[in-house]
């Protein structure tokens, strides 16, 4: 039987060591990494090539739902956490289980056991995690992570400018500069606070306070100017909905 | 508002079944004590009694109207007195007019007629005062369940209110980690775990013991912000530092109950669980003789923080520096690029 190797990623030390004294005399697993933020996470996965993380939500800057829309081939996962609310969106992430703290040894090692069977089995849905993670929301979006390089970077919903539909990603162009990031145009459309962004063309979502002029450009199509001096091209639809905001 | 007698059926059947009755009786009292001919008794019962009935209904508005509530009862008699007078003659007079024309080659009839007008109007009067009193006990029955469910509204609201005090005061966040935690030391520091118990206990007694309008002194509570600390240390390490200052000479001064625990908790949330560094929350007190103010100060990354607005926390501690203090300029809180402080004054008696 082949060992399971896994990484922890939890801010709380007492957490992580909960987890590995549990897991101690078990066999068939083994710790082979812990990570105490999402950042080193995303490094150990992408070094270590673990096949199962014990991943906690609440973290520092990068929480557990962001850090894996950022690893490229995320492992099965086992959630670890002491917020109840995020369970069905971690199922939606195809994870192997959802714990919530304190939990027994028991029942850490069902998980254990039942991630152990998919491994083995090979019946990992490699891909799904990234277009699940294109499900809705329950909530608006209030930032949005992005990798830069090597680099992971923060971007509140707040910075952007406007957002470019580009093939299976979007391009984000917020003060800093633009960021490519794998979504759909859809996906933003229905988790951006609609109060702020607005879908104005087939390939564009503009933040409202940006803009500055709608000017015409050719019979039946409009130009929109934002403060950036950016101009976008405005569909039929994103002029009705256009109109539909400001009254004209 | 409409009469109660039209707004369901079942209640418009019984009044209509009520006056088939009297009519009945009327008719048979007719042919059997004063001899009239069937066909007259008929139609005298039915043509005044089914004039009443229409009557009867009629005489909700003025009632409902008038909110004889506010007036004197002497007036209101009064009222009624001369609605009554008013009624039964004009009723008295149509039943009158009508039966006459009816029978007008009769003499017979139009002789018992006459005669009949004095106890014609003794039952007007009869039925006048029966509807005014039926439709006084609708009015008061009605206000009596109004008021009945408004007071179980009123009582749901409290316990409600009672309910969303005691959950602002305790995070399940925090009791959830902190038993995970407790959870861990079993295994690797039982002594530690035992303390850690102890002092989430004493927590949890202060929290929950603590009552909305009961002031308490500054020693009490910076020992319960202390044991909540404690425990967060436990949790985060080397990641939460604390910053304590003034509070001994303060020691006795007043405050309401757990108005700063929420605010340490958002400094924690704020400076601590978002950072990857170490993290400091300064508190310092000072106070002279009429005034205790208290400052809560923590560092945060602006980058990271995009909530606006105020929590639900900051709200209720605004709530309940304005009712127990009368004032609304107690609570200030200020931001520079990477801090954010709150500062409280509590005026002494």
């Amino acid at each position: 039987m082949e060992t399971i190797k896994a990484i922890i990623i939890d801010d709380e030390e007492l957490a992580r060591t909960l987890i590995r004294n549990y897991l101690k005399e078990i066999p068939g697993i083994q710790i082979i990494g812990e990570c105490e933020n999402g950042f080193e996470g995303i490094k150990a996965i992408s070094d270590m090539k673990p096949d199962l993380i014990f991943l906690d939500i609440q973290m520092p800057k990068l929480n557990g739902f962001e850090m894996l829309e950022l690893v490229d081939d995320p492992p099965e996962i086992i959630f670890i956490t002491a917020h109840n609310e995020f369970a069905i969106r971690a199922f939606e992430l195809n994870a192997v289980d959802y714990l919530l703290k304190p939990y027994s040894r028991d029942r850490l090692v069902s998980a254990v056991r039942k991630a152990g069977e998919k491994v083995r089995t090979g019946n990992r849905q490699t891909g799904k995690v990234k277009e699940l993670i294109n499900q809705p929301l329950s909530e608006k979006l209030e930032r949005i992570v992005v990798k830069s390089g090597t680099k992971i970077k923060v971007i509140p919903v707040d910075k952007i400018s406007y957002i470019e539909a580009q093939d299976d990603y979007v391009m984000i162009y917020s003060d800093e500069g633009k960021h490519l990031k794998q979504g759909t145009m859809k996906f933003y459309e229905d988790n951006l606070d609609g109060s702020k962004f607005l879908r104005v063309h087939r390939s564009y979502i503009v933040r409202i306070d940006h803009v500055t002029q709608l000017e015409p450009y050719s019979k039946d199509t409009y130009m929109l100017k934002l403060k950036s001096g950016v101009n976008l091209k405005v569909s039929r639809n994103g002029l009705k909905s256009l109109k539909d905001k400001f009254n004209f | 508002m409409q009469n109660p007698l039209l707004s369901n059926r079942k209640s418009f059947v019984t009044y209509m079944g009520i006056w088939t009755l009297i009519i009945s009786i009327h008719i048979f009292l007719l042919m059997i004590s004063e001899r009239v001919l069937l066909v007259f008794a008929l139609a005298d019962g039915f043509i005044s009694n089914i004039l009443f009935s229409a009557i009867g209904l009629g005489i909700w508005f003025p009632i409902f109207f008038a909110k004889s509530e506010k007036e004197k009862l002497v007036n209101t008699i009064v009222n009624h007195f001369f609605a009554c007078l008013v009624t039964v003659a004009i009723w008295t007079a149509l039943t009158y007019f009508i039966l006459y024309s009816l029978f007008a080659d009769t003499e017979e009839y139009l002789e018992f007629l006459r005669k009949s007008l004095p106890w014609r109007a003794g039952i007007g009067v009869l039925y006048f005062g029966v509807i005014i009193l039926a439709y006084y006990l609708i009015i008061y029955y009605r206000s009596f369940r109004e008021n009945l469910v408004k007071e179980m509204q009123l009582k749901a609201l409290v316990k409600e209110s009672e309910l969303n005090s005691l959950k602002s005061q305790i995070n399940p966040h925090f009791l959830f980690n902190s038993l995970n935690s407790i959870s861990s030391l079993t295994m690797i520091k039982p002594e530690q775990a035992q303390e850690m118990i102890i002092k989430l206990s004493d927590f949890l007694r202060y929290s929950l013991s603590n009552n909305e309008e009961k002031l308490t002194s500054l020693q009490n509570e910076i020992g319960n912000i202390n044991r909540y600390l404690d425990i967060e240390k436990i949790r985060f390490g080397r990641r939460l530092t604390v910053d304590l200052k003034g509070s001994e000479s303060c020691s006795e001064m007043k405050l309401p109950g757990m108005i700063l625990q929420p605010l340490i908790e958002n400094a924690v949330k704020y400076g601590v669980h978002e950072s990857l560094e170490e993290s400091v929350i300064e508190i310092s007190c000072s106070c002279n003789g009429s005034a205790l103010m208290v400052s809560i100060r923590n560092a945060y990354d602006p980058e990271y923080h995009y909530k606006k607005g105020e929590g639900i926390g900051l709200k209720n501690i605004r709530s309940r520096i304005r009712i127990l203090y009368n004032r609304d300029d107690l609570l200030q809180i200020r931001k520079d690029k990477d801090h954010h402080e709150v500062r409280i004054i509590f005026p002494q008696q």
